[in-house]
């Protein structure tokens, strides 16, 4: 309240100082002209200060307060309940330690962008979310994140998900989104399949199931994200790298090349078993043709079960799951994907790093449970930890939390994705990301009649531009 | 027409001064700021930026990719206008009449103005939905099959062009409408008398009596379209392969997800060195200043 | 195109297993939305900020333009011409700078901002039409009110305002549903959830990764209706208003 008071005053004030002005000015015409323009012009500034200041208040939220300490943190996960957990240990913090902390929710596609410009505007938040190690990367490297050794280093976590940059911990991973496929077992049992562990059984499960206005598979094709999370799980499995540990393209030599060729051939045979407008399809539309019974495998994470608990329940006991199988029945992969913090460089980094620590020794797993099997923890400990294993939802579901995490633990497991390829992070895995050559690819190769060796071509030449 | 004379014009001149100023202000820093951000290389805001002086442009330039969107702009922005002009003028002509709910219909057809873009966006997107989509559904039932509304290029730029010509037809059509009321009916009868049927008494009593009304129209939507960021965005994302991406999409992209802040920077300034120029060209035609007022 | 219009309003009551042309009287989409989310913080929000916006445009349009049509000013082409800029650039690229003035004045995550963000979209449209208005309104009127005695800005609010009283509601109008529906400038300038606006709370729900579709259509309705009422009763004077600013010689 007094900061608000503090730019009415100033706002006032400059209006008095204008008024003056034009008070030597009026004074010099006629009696009625100056009473009508002193009027007009008062009522004017009177209105704007009015106006002015119920904005103020109506808004009620103050930048760096003179008096009380502010952290300013940008949420990236917009659900209910993940929000409801934020506030809650904001509200508990602010009272053990009298620092207010601000949450700002946005969707995590507007999270980095919000991130770099409050930064580039000189109003930085003091704590943020990511879900790109490329974004940590081009942070850390302009100097705008605090490292978090400290925090980081007093746990165990799981492979591929501390991205250290020369050393240093700059990133507070809160969880991995691995996407396999799921798959209804009941249609399974009608028609006598079994879970496929080559392309060729998958392309043949899910005709198999295309059919009376339904199909087999639910596969994003489109230039975004969530293709480029759900559709490249065969792909890893048959163990594509796309750069070298010099960060060049191998996307396009002898090894890779017919390995891709032969993916993209396999998604175009199983594009008839796909339901309509593939890209166009985004994470809910997978979410929500599986939960309507419109296709009977969908790759996903944890949030599938979620979700189907709260709107299909009749189809849970119906739901099974497995990675993406190889082309020749020797591997399995899973598509990489995380979230996490980071502390930025403001004035306000001390309290930060308090408010982090205290935040993930206390209320870690709180957030956790907020979407208990999307939310799949990175931290080992917190699997052996009773207050995590008390979820009803975790403890109903013990086999798929079994199965997740044992996907940190096996050897014979292949996790990728597009922004992670490469020895360590990096920025270039990133703007391959963003070029969307792949999904490009997909589209060519599945739509437009491409032939599978010219595309890949077409996506190297595209990828070698960003390198 | 006269100078500042009196005190009273002299308060009403700084107020005025004040007030440009501030607007000015408001608009012409931030556009100096991204134009200043077109000669360095940045991989973000808040990288260290190296300088490139024109070396943005000439990369931009030389690219398959920029003219691919160039033109994209240009045929969406007159393609959107000109329909936009003629549903507006015949929607216009349509309601100039007396008759009950006016009120009613009148609201119904501005409707789609007032809806936020993104409500838009969702609307069509629902209504093309793959498998549930009405239009989906009802193109089965004509036999013609479930159109791939987004995977195939021109169908996906007729969705965004009937899209926004849906959104902002409705800005021409009352524009029209309330132009249309100026026109003295005198003129009408007069027309009739001398024995003009009603194309001709359109063609050579009301295009001409509009003509200034709908150059300001053409000149405002033209700006709007060509700069439209919002429906294609959120209907295609500039897809599928750049199918759809117009220039203001690409500036984005680059700046806000490819990395490449310069780059963006330098799209948006040739976009808007463009527009400029159609501004020149307006003014030559159509100056603030008349020789003559005729009132 | 009317029809059309009526169709997204049907779809809004569909059961969540989406069964096309099912309609489905119940209300949960809007309890839900109302109770679930901060819809009517936002809408508090977003009504301040576009009434705010409307205030401050119509004084500052009124303003330049009268200005520009009554006196002789140099350059006016260039200034009006300028005004223009606003619209010809990304408003994200427009936004971080903004952002920035803002912050060096201590105004960073304020409704203040948002305001002055959308006047600057408004502003212009709201001269350009203005001047249109001042344009044809012969001078002799405010003589004549003059003579009778009455200052210069007598004769304004009694002669000129109350003649282009269709045009200053026109101007209103748009700058209100300019305001209204603006996602950018309020996404960019605001960072804490209490002064969200509507179109950035719209804009959560549709990415939360429940397709929510319901709520997300009981969103989208209350959005529309309270515009659409509005149209219906203030449409004859927004049609008479652009009538008016037609008449550029």
């Amino acid at each position: 309240m007094v900061y608000q008071g503090k730019v009415l005053f100033n706002v006032v004030l400059q209006m008095e100082i204008k008024m003056k002005k034009n008070n030597e000015l009026i004074n010099k015409a006629s009696k009625p002209t100056q009473s009508i323009i002193q009027g007009k012009i008062q009522r004017r500034e009177i209105l704007k200060a009015a106006v002015a200041g119920a904005a103020l208040f109506a808004g009620g939220s103050p930048a760096i307060h003179a008096q009380q300490k502010t952290i300013r943190f940008l949420n990236a996960e917009p659900s209910r309940d993940s929000v409801k957990a934020l506030r809650v240990a904001a509200a508990e913090y602010e009272r053990i330690s009298k620092v207010k902390v601000v949450i700002d929710t946005v969707v995590p596609d507007d999270a980095y962008n919000k991130l770099q410009a409050s930064i580039a505007a000189g109003t930085p938040y003091d704590i943020g979310t990511l879900a790109f190690a490329g974004h940590v990367f081009i942070l850390a490297d302009a100097g705008k994140l605090v490292p978090l050794n400290s925090l980081v280093s007093k746990y165990k976590w799981g492979p591929r998900i501390l991205f250290p940059i020369k050393g240093q911990n700059y990133w507070y991973p809160y969880d991995y989104n691995f996407c396999w496929m799921y798959y209804r077992k009941d249609l399974y049992q009608q028609k006598g399949l079994k879970v496929p562990t080559t392309w060729e059984q998958m392309a043949e499960n899910a005709k198999a199931l295309t059919g009376d206005g339904k199909f087999g598979v639910a596969q994003p094709l489109g230039n975004n994200a969530a293709a480029q999370w759900m559709s490249l799980g065969y792909m890893w499995a048959d163990g594509v790298k796309m750069l070298d540990d010099n960060f060049s393209l191998v996307l396009d030599n002898p090894t890779n090349k017919p390995k891709v060729m032969a993916y993209f051939e396999f998604m175009k045979k199983m594009s008839p078993s796909m339901p309509q407008g593939m890209t166009q399809a985004l994470f809910g539309t997978v979410l929500g043709q599986y939960s309507g019974g419109q296709v009977a495998h969908a790759p996903y994470a944890g949030r599938l079960m979620e979700v189907i608990e709260d709107k299909a329940p009749d189809l849970v006991s119906k739901t099974g799951f497995f990675m993406y199988p190889d082309s020749a029945g020797k591997g399995q992969a899973v598509n990489h994907g995380y979230d996490g913090w980071v502390v930025l460089n403001t004035p306000m980094k001390d309290e930060s790093l308090k408010f982090m620590e205290w935040f993930t020794e206390n209320q870690y797993i709180n957030f956790l449970h907020s979407a208990p099997l999307h939310f799949q923890p990175a931290r080992l400990d917190v699997y052996d930890d009773a207050r995590w294993r008390a979820h009803p939802l975790i403890e109903k579901h013990a086999d798929l939390v079994e199965f997740m995490k044992s996907l940190l633990t096996r050897k014979d497991v292949i996790i990728r994705s597009v922004d992670t390829e490469g020895p360590r992070i990096d920025s270039r895995p990133g703007k391959m990301f963003e070029t969307f050559a792949i999904t490009e690819g997909l589209q060519n190769v599945i739509y437009n009649g491409m032939p599978a060796s010219e595309a890949v071509d077409v996506m190297s030449k595209k990828y070698r531009t960003v390198l | 027409m006269q100078g500042f004379r009196t005190s009273s014009d002299k308060v009403l001149k700084w107020a005025f001064i004040a007030s440009v100023s501030v607007v000015l202000l408001l608009i012409l820093l931030p556009v100096l700021h991204a134009i200043q951000l077109s000669f360095y290389h940045s991989e973000s805001f808040v990288s260290n930026k190296s300088w490139v002086g024109l070396g943005n442009y000439a990369r931009i330039l030389n690219e398959m990719i920029f003219w691919k969107a160039l033109s994209v702009g240009l045929i969406f922005g007159c393609l959107t206008i000109i329909l936009q002009v003629c549903l507006g003028i015949a929607f216009a002509l349509f309601l100039d009449r007396n008759f009950p709910g006016l009120p009613i219909i009148r609201g119904l057809v501005i409707l789609p103005y007032l809806l936020p873009t993104v409500v838009v966006a969702l609307a069509f997107q629902w209504m093309l939905d793959g498998t549930l989509g009405l239009l989906t559904i009802w193109s089965e039932q004509l036999g013609l099959g479930r159109p791939s509304w987004f995977e195939n290029p021109y169908l996906a730029m007729t969705v965004v062009i009937v899209a926004s010509v849906w959104t902002w037809t409705p800005f021409v059509t009352v524009s029209f409408l309330a132009a249309l009321q100026t026109i003295p009916k005198s003129l009408y009868e007069s027309a009739k008398v001398d024995g003009a049927g009603m194309w001709s008494r359109f063609w050579h009593v009301t295009i001409p009596m509009l003509l200034p009304m709908l150059m300001v129209i053409i000149l405002l939507r033209s700006i709007w379209m060509f700069n439209k960021f919002d429906i294609i965005w959120l209907l295609t994302k500039g897809g599928p392969s750049s199918a759809t991406e117009h220039l203001p999409i690409l500036a984005y992209r680059r700046a806000f997800l490819q990395y490449d802040v310069g780059g963006g920077a330098a799209v948006a300034t040739l976009s808007f060195l463009l527009l400029s120029l159609l501004i020149l060209v307006y003014f030559y035609y159509y100056p603030l200043e008349e020789k003559e007022s005729s009132h | 195109m009317i029809i059309s219009s009526l169709r997204p309003e049907k779809e809004l009551f569909d059961v969540p297993t989406l069964i096309p042309k099912t309609i489905d009287w119940q209300f949960t989409s809007y309890k839900n939305l109302l109770e679930l989310t901060d819809y009517p913080l936002q809408f508090m929000n977003s009504i301040i900020v576009a009434l705010a916006v409307v205030v401050i445009t119509l004084i500052i349009s009124i303003i330049i333009a009268y200005v520009v049509t009554r006196y002789r000013v140099p350059g006016k082409t260039m200034i009006v011409g300028s005004m223009l800029y606003a619209y010809m650039f990304p408003p994200l690229m427009l936004a971080i700078p903004l952002l920035s003035i803002f912050a060096t004045l201590g105004l960073a995550d304020s409704l203040i901002a948002v305001v002055l963000a959308h006047c600057t979209l408004t502003i212009p449209l709201g001269v350009w039409m203005l001047w249109g208005f001042f344009k044809v309104m012969p001078f002799d009127l405010e003589e004549a009110a003059m003579v009778d005695g009455c200052s210069r800005a007598g004769a304004f609010f009694r002669v000129v305002l109350p003649l282009s009283l269709p045009g200053v509601i026109t101007v209103s109008i748009f700058s209100f549903l300019l305001s209204w529906t603006d996602y950018v400038f309020a996404f960019v300038l605001v960072s804490s959830d209490l002064n969200k606006t509507l179109p950035v709370g719209l804009a959560s729900l549709i990415g939360s990764f429940d397709a929510r579709w319901g709520e997300l259509m009981a969103g989208a309705t209350l959005i529309a209706i309270p515009l659409f009422l509005m149209f219906v009763f203030l449409g004859r004077y927004f049609i008479k208003g652009l009538a008016a600013g037609a008449i550029k010689g």
